[in-house]
């Protein structure tokens, strides 16, 4: 992965949660807020709902109040206190007392606690309503849930009860209204919001006690649980139930238990609070959080990419600039624009190749001068063997010539064969350094080494056990699966000899010369060594030096051009020697040559050369 | 002498001297009798069948005034003590008084008939003087009194029975334990003291103490606690419907505290209200109903020949002989043989009741099987 990619997918890692967190943070701030206002609204509602029930209470008892103090009823008890009372002409009084009060039932109750009138059930009068007479402050008692028996059944019930008083006889008036259908009708509701009466008449949860306007209560047995547990423990709960999959279709169900004068639960008033539009709402703000990621996303990785560019952009041209340097090209420069520490970088780089462009230019200067320096002492030395006999002979000649006329001839004969010997000499040393000048460039065809090994080693079966030298003896370790190359076969056979020769003149005791081929997946390796006498580092540092030789007539030029014909092949050539053991030589040769770098020599390293 | 002259004398003198006010009370001829009724009828014709009890009432009451069977096969002709005048139907009926009539012109001019007026209607309307005759449900009979209305109240001749027809779904009508417990169960001095006001009596007999002498051997009495011993004793408990006229305000009264006290036994009972057109004997949706039956004779064989009768043709009784002019015993015997097995429950017998003006004069309530006699009152203030 690139500096540029890591640093794309850094930046946009960061963005994306950095962007997530807050668009999460916020959501998670937002729903919390929007719970708090829910409750507080909810918890208003109620407490309205707390006020609207008393305020009905007080309703009921104004309005039993004013049947107890209605003329009528003055009179009826007044009667019933008599002696001669007749309870019996009273029986359908209830009902239209009732009426004209707004009251949806009404007992009148005489002394004895027996029904005289009733509105809700008329057929029962003169059945006893015992718990009247129960000694008990009703005026302050106020107004009271009750499970009132009716003509059709028990039923809920606001209910209160009044006395008036005649002599010693009470009269029981017991009104109320009833709660159901009507009652759900008066609550007024905010959007959302419904509000259903359990009717807690059973002792189980019975579906049909459970009131509800909207008929939206699509299960009704799902109360049930909340029912159970107003039953068990009645107090105020909340329970959330979930109608369908959706979980906007969820209600949160606040249960205001009704009790009774024992305390025991006769109803359930459920207010159910829609969270349809607080469930949207959160949607809409978590899609808008997504909206924003997504977008955030969007322009964090445009940001990323656009920045990690901005960042990498200089590195790229220092590695691209290192590339060119390692490549050879050390005039490489980095245009780094901008500040910081990338700029000093790129300001050190170039400073870098330049210096180095400075040092190659002195070392090649250097280089060249001891070059022509060492060019001028070996053809000064080469020249100078030939030309000492040439100036011998000559003065040699010059002296018979005036000294001893007689045998002039004899010396003039002897001393042009001698001088035509070392011209012949200087024409040979010439020869050399012009072949030297004159290395071509290699034309290459597909060449076995193995061949060419096993060719020059042919060439030399006569010279390795010649009569009268110390037998060398060659062991050849070839790989027989060794793969062709492309080469210029003359110019290997001439460098394989030119070796071969260099190991002849190590080895004046004789030896063992060994030449083994291998290859890997850069191409193919030709080790030859000899076991003669070694040479120290130094001599191994200038061994591939032109015009140096350890010998006493080489001309130094052997093993210059084996290097020459290496490094035109794309090849490396390296010497391993220890004194007195023996010294190898590597080559390494790619299968197919590769470009041949400028000024080779001057970047390879000493023992090495390519 | 003297003293027996002086008291000749006074006697002449107090006989002369009340002589205008003895002539105002006397029957007389004249005026336009006033009455108003419940019942709308739409047709005249003795032929046309009336829609329900209450219509078949009134129509037998117009036409008791109008017609009269003839003596060759029993058809109705146009003779009776009034003819029509003035005839809307379902609205008013005007009668004039028949001059030829065989049994005397009756004293009033006329009669207005006012149809469709509901009880409280007819009460109003003669509170405010504008009708001079209604009859009137028994039960308003006290309120009615107590609001200073002359009211008029025949002998108890019409029981209101509980029967059980058998017709339910769960058949509770044919176990006479389940018909013994509701039986029991049902509390008739309340009916009477408080659903009629006192107006009428517990019957324990299928006929009243003033017509058979035997009624009050018959208890009448509830027995709460037996009834729900009896009913502990059945099992599966059955249901129990119990169907009332749905245009009867008294029936639904009744049937709604037979409930109750049917409840207070243990029992299910369950008031059902039914149409009029549906007034058959077995109603499949029911176990028992309530019925009205009058007495149409003041004798008590007969009545309670027609009694079986009615009985035999709901199915609730089995057919036996039983001789027109039984003794006393024979007709309490045979009481006692149709309310064996309570399939019949008498509950109250209730009068019939009047309503009237206080210029009605010689007003005679109706014995059973008689009609309206409105040829014979005539009103005070109308002498020609």
């Amino acid at each position: 992965m690139t500096f540029r990619a890591r640093l794309f997918w850094i930046f946009t890692l960061a963005l994306v949660l950095s962007v997530g967190l807050v668009a999460a943070g916020v959501t998670v701030v937002t729903r919390r807020a929007f719970d708090d206002l829910h409750s507080q609204h909810t918890d208003a509602l109620l407490t309205q709902f707390n006020r609207d029930i008393d305020r009905r209470k007080q309703d009921v008892v104004n309005r039993v109040e004013g049947v107890a103090e209605d003329e009528g009823t003055v009179y009826m008890a007044t009667r019933l206190a008599t002696s001669q009372a007749d309870v019996s002409s009273y029986v359908n009084d209830a009902n239209g007392v009732a009426k004209s009060h707004q009251l949806d039932l009404l007992d009148f109750v005489s002394n004895d606690g027996a029904i005289i009138s009733s509105k809700e059930w008329p057929a029962r009068f003169g059945y006893k309503l015992d718990w009247v007479l129960q000694p008990e402050d009703w005026v302050s008692r106020g107004a009271f849930w009750m499970k009132a028996d009716t003509q059709d059944g028990p039923v809920l019930a606001l209910v209160a009860v009044r006395v008036q008083r005649v002599g010693d006889k009470n009269l029981y008036i017991v009104g109320g209204e009833r709660l159901g259908r009507e009652f759900l009708k008066s609550l007024v509701l905010p959007p959302g919001m419904r509000a259903l009466l359990y009717l807690n008449l059973d002792p189980n949860f019975q579906v049909a006690n459970l009131l509800d306007l909207s008929d939206t209560a699509i299960e009704p047995e799902r109360f049930a649980s909340i029912i159970q547990e107003e039953q068990a423990q009645p107090g105020e709960q909340t329970a959330r139930i979930q109608w369908l999959q959706d979980s906007a279709s969820a209600e949160v169900f606040h249960a205001l238990p009704l009790q009774g004068r024992q305390s025991e639960l006769l109803g359930v008033l459920l207010v159910g609070n829609s969270q349809r539009e607080i469930v949207m709402l959160e949607r809409r703000i978590l899609w808008l959080a997504m909206a924003v990621v997504v977008i955030g996303l969007f322009i964090s990785a445009l940001l990323s990419w656009w920045g990690a560019a901005r960042v990498t952009r200089p590195v790229r041209r220092l590695a691209e600039g290192a590339r060119e340097v390692s490549e050879g090209n050390w005039g490489a420069h980095v245009d780094v624009r901008g500040g910081g520490e990338i700029r000093q970088l790129g300001q050190a780089f170039n400073r870098m190749t330049q210096q180095l462009i400075d040092q190659r230019e002195r070392l090649v200067q250097a280089e060249r001068v001891a070059a022509w320096r060492e060019v001028a002492r070996r053809l000064a030395h080469e020249l100078k063997n030939p030309l000492f006999p040439l100036q011998t002979t000559v003065e040699n000649m010059q002296r018979a010539k005036e000294q001893n006329h007689d045998q002039f001839e004899e010396v003039f004969r002897e001393s042009t064969g001698i001088l035509l010997a070392e011209i012949e000499n200087l024409k040979n040393i010439t020869g050399q350094f012009s072949d030297f000048a004159k290395m071509p460039q290699p034309e290459l065809a597909t060449v076995n080494l193995n061949e060419v090994v096993r060719g020059v080693v042919k060439l030399f079966e006569a010279q390795f056990g010649a009569v009268g030298r110390p037998p060398i003896t060659p062991e050849l370790h070839l790989e027989e699966n060794l793969p062709t190359i492309q080469a210029d076969q003359m110019q290997l056979h001439r460098a394989v000899e030119n070796l071969i020769l260099n190991a002849m003149d190590a080895m004046p005791s004789g030896g063992v010369l060994m030449l083994r081929t291998t290859h890997n997946d850069d191409g193919v390796h030709l080790e030859i060594s000899d076991t003669g006498t070694g040479l120290t580092p130094e001599e191994c540092d200038r061994l591939f030096t032109p015009y140096y030789t350890t010998k006493q007539h080489g001309t130094g030029l052997g093993l210059a051009i084996v290097q020459s014909v290496v490094s035109d092949h794309g090849g490396r050539i390296s010497v391993e020697s220890e004194s007195g053991v023996g010294t190898s030589f590597h080559i390494e040769l790619p299968t197919k040559p590769r470009p041949k770098p400028p000024n080779p020599q001057a970047s390879a390293p000493e023992g090495e050369r390519s | 002498m003297l003293r027996r002259l002086a008291g000749i004398s006074l006697a002449c003198g107090i006989l002369l001297a009340a002589l205008p006010a003895r002539t105002a009370r006397r029957p007389h001829y004249g005026g336009t009798l006033r009455v108003a009724m419940g019942a709308s009828l739409n047709s005249l014709d003795p032929a046309v069948a009336a829609e329900n009890a209450e219509e078949a009432a009134a129509k037998e009451e117009i036409d008791a005034l109008i017609y009269e069977r003839g003596k060759s096969a029993g058809a109705w002709e146009l003779t009776g003590p009034f003819r029509i005048s003035e005839w809307q139907p379902g609205k008013f009926l005007s009668l004039a008084a028949n001059n030829d009539f065989r049994e005397g012109r009756p004293f009033v001019d006329s009669i207005e008939i006012q149809m469709g007026r509901a009880a409280r209607d007819r009460l109003v309307d003669l509170e405010l003087k504008k009708i001079d005759f209604a009859e009137i449900p028994a039960e308003q009979a006290r309120r009615a009194a107590e609001r200073g209305i002359r009211v008029s109240a025949s002998q108890p001749d019409e029981l209101l029975a509980l029967v059980f027809v058998g017709g339910g779904s769960g058949a509770a009508g044919e176990d006479a334990r389940v018909r013994e417990a509701v039986a029991r169960s049902v509390d008739r001095a309340s009916i009477v003291n408080f659903i009629l006001q006192k107006e009428g009596e517990a019957a324990g007999s299928l006929l009243p103490q003033w017509s058979s002498g035997t009624a009050f051997l018959f208890s009448t009495a509830a027995d709460t606690a037996h009834a729900k011993e009896i009913w502990t004793q059945i099992a599966p408990s059955p249901k129990i419907v119990l169907g009332y006229d749905s245009g009867d305000a008294l029936e639904q009264n009744v049937a709604e505290r037979i409930v109750v006290n049917a409840r207070e036994a243990g029992i299910p009972l369950a008031a059902q209200a039914i149409q009029a057109a549906s007034n058959a004997p077995a109603n499949a949706e029911m176990d028992a109903r309530l019925v009205r039956w009058t007495m149409p004779s003041p004798h008590p064989a007969d009545s309670l020949v027609n009694l079986q009768a009615s009985l035999v043709a709901s199915g609730v009784a089995d057919p036996g002989s039983f001789p027109g002019r039984a003794s006393s015993k024979e007709v309490f015997e045979r009481e006692q043989f149709l309310l064996n097995g309570y399939r019949v429950v008498p509950l109250v017998w209730l009068p019939h009741v009047f309503a009237l003006s206080s210029r009605v004069r010689d007003w005679q309530a109706p014995e059973p099987g008689r009609n309206w006699g409105l040829a014979d009152v005539w009103l005070e203030g109308d002498e020609q």
